[in-house]
């Protein structure tokens, strides 16, 4: 497809906290900030799922913030890459195992590509945007969705309740 | 003859002119801030980006409502470009904002409510003033058409410069460009009544705000007359008073825009009319 090369010249970045202590956050900030001006990649800090590319999520994903983890990536169109910011999100990080968190964002949704650090550095996260927009590129319009809301749905009343299928996982 | 191959050229190139505009101030904008900026293109290459993305849409009014506000906006430029009735012109343009605060209220997110409310304030600040602006030309040239404002020897900023002072008041309000952005506001309602595009349902919204350069900055060079190159000079002055009001300023609430523009630019453009009535100038 010829407007395939286009998706890397406008990668609007949309960036979501699940439950991360800010550090990560302030670090995707700097990257915006004239110091790295990552919008000279064409890049914007969109804000809204339904125009976004790709999705930089940061944090553990604590219990409350995982329904709304799976909504965001649910209103973004295809096609869209997501990247893992920090530790936290790679792995859980010091909050693995703990009762309030999920060990890392993949347990949610598909994960492409995983940036570490605590807090990952600006450069760091440049790095992995750059190796997003190489998978941006290849990737097709297919539905992705998340393997765990799909597997096993849960009905009540004859209805698909999507917030009881993450709370019970 | 030659005329109207060069307004036939303007209305068809609108968008690419518009745009090339909105690439030209990313990078003043960006520039002003030292930073390197994205390059002059870029909308272009959204606009291509955004064609490949999957089509969601909300329902079929939303997204009919919004190519509807990108076609009835650029009616509105061509009729402006062609020199048709100034009132017409600035009705046409309501219409075209009216069609995408229809779509705002026409989804269920609160935040595209909120723009939807944020943009309907926005016309009532600046509508009134555009209006007095038509009758002043009225009063000067005989006629609403604005090709008689086109065709003037002496350029009508000498006529009615306080009509001019009066317009670049509002325009901030008109680009949603910062003090007056608060119907776009992307950190407090993320876009506003553009929240819910996506994809190429969201191209016509993108490029309609193209079309809203080509607007305005028209409406600046008409201040010009005849004299083409003077209307260029304004331009670009009025480009570059904006960009730097958008970046050294914080938005304000949307009683402080409306205090500002029935306090301030409404005035203004009523004494303006009061002198052309009076030929005072």
């Amino acid at each position: 497809m010829a407007l395939n090369k286009f998706r890397t010249k406008s990668p609007w970045i949309l960036h979501y906290n699940a439950g991360s202590c800010n550090g990560c956050d302030i670090e995707i900030l700097a990257c915006l900030a004239p110091k790295y001006d990552i919008e000279r990649f064409g890049m914007i800090n969109t804000g809204n799922p339904k125009q976004s590319d790709i999705m930089l999520v940061t944090g553990p994903v604590t219990k409350r913030s995982r329904e709304r983890l799976v909504d965001i990536y649910s209103q973004m169109p295809e096609p869209k890459v997501v990247i893992a910011c920090g530790s936290c999100g790679c792995s859980g990080g010091v909050f693995r195992g703990m009762y309030n968190c999920e060990g890392g964002i993949d347990q949610y949704i598909p994960v492409d590509v995983y940036v570490p650090g605590c807090g990952c550095r600006p450069e760091q996260i440049i790095a992995g945007v750059v190796e997003a927009l190489a998978i941006l590129e290849k990737k097709t319009k297919e539905m992705e969705e998340s393997g765990k809301l799909h597997n096993d749905p849960i009905e009540q009343d004859g209805q698909l309740n999507r917030r009881n299928v993450a709370a019970i996982i | 003859m030659n005329n109207s191959i060069i307004q036939i050229l303007l209305i068809v190139l609108a968008p690419v002119l518009g745009g090339l505009i909105y690439g030209i101030e990313r990078k003043v904008k960006a520039r002003m801030q030292r930073r390197i900026g994205p390059p002059v293109l870029q909308p272009f290459y959204d606009f291509l980006k955004l064609m490949d993305k999957r089509k969601m849409m909300v329902h079929s009014t939303h997204a009919f409502l919004g190519i509807l506000h990108f076609v009835s906006l650029w009616f509105a430029l061509a009729v402006l470009i062609m020199g048709g009735d100034f009132i017409l012109i600035i009705f046409l343009h309501l219409l075209a904002t009216a069609l995408l605060i229809l779509a705002g209220f026409s989804t269920r997110s609160i935040f595209s409510h909120l723009g939807a409310n944020r943009s309907a304030i926005s016309v009532l600040a600046y509508e009134p003033v555009l209006v007095i602006i038509a009758v002043s030309a009225y009063m000067l040239t005989g006629s609403f058409n604005v090709s008689e404002i086109y065709a003037s020897t002496t350029p009508v900023i000498l006529k009615m410069p306080l009509a001019f002072v009066a317009l670049l008041a509002i325009l901030p309000i008109k680009l949603k460009k910062s003090p007056f952005d608060i119907s776009e506001a992307h950190q407090e309602v993320v876009g506003g009544v553009e929240l819910e595009y996506s994809g190429i349902f969201y191209e016509a919204v993108y490029t309609s705000k193209w079309l809203d350069y080509m607007f305005c900055y028209l409406l600046v060079f008409m201040f010009a007359g005849n004299n083409w190159l003077l209307g260029l000079g304004l331009v670009a002055l009025t480009f570059i008073y904006i960009n730097a009001l958008d970046n050294s300023t914080a938005r304000v609430n949307y009683k402080q825009m409306l205090r500002f523009s029935f306090w301030v630019a409404l005035p203004m453009a009523f004494l303006n009319l009061l002198m052309t009535m009076f030929h005072l100038l």
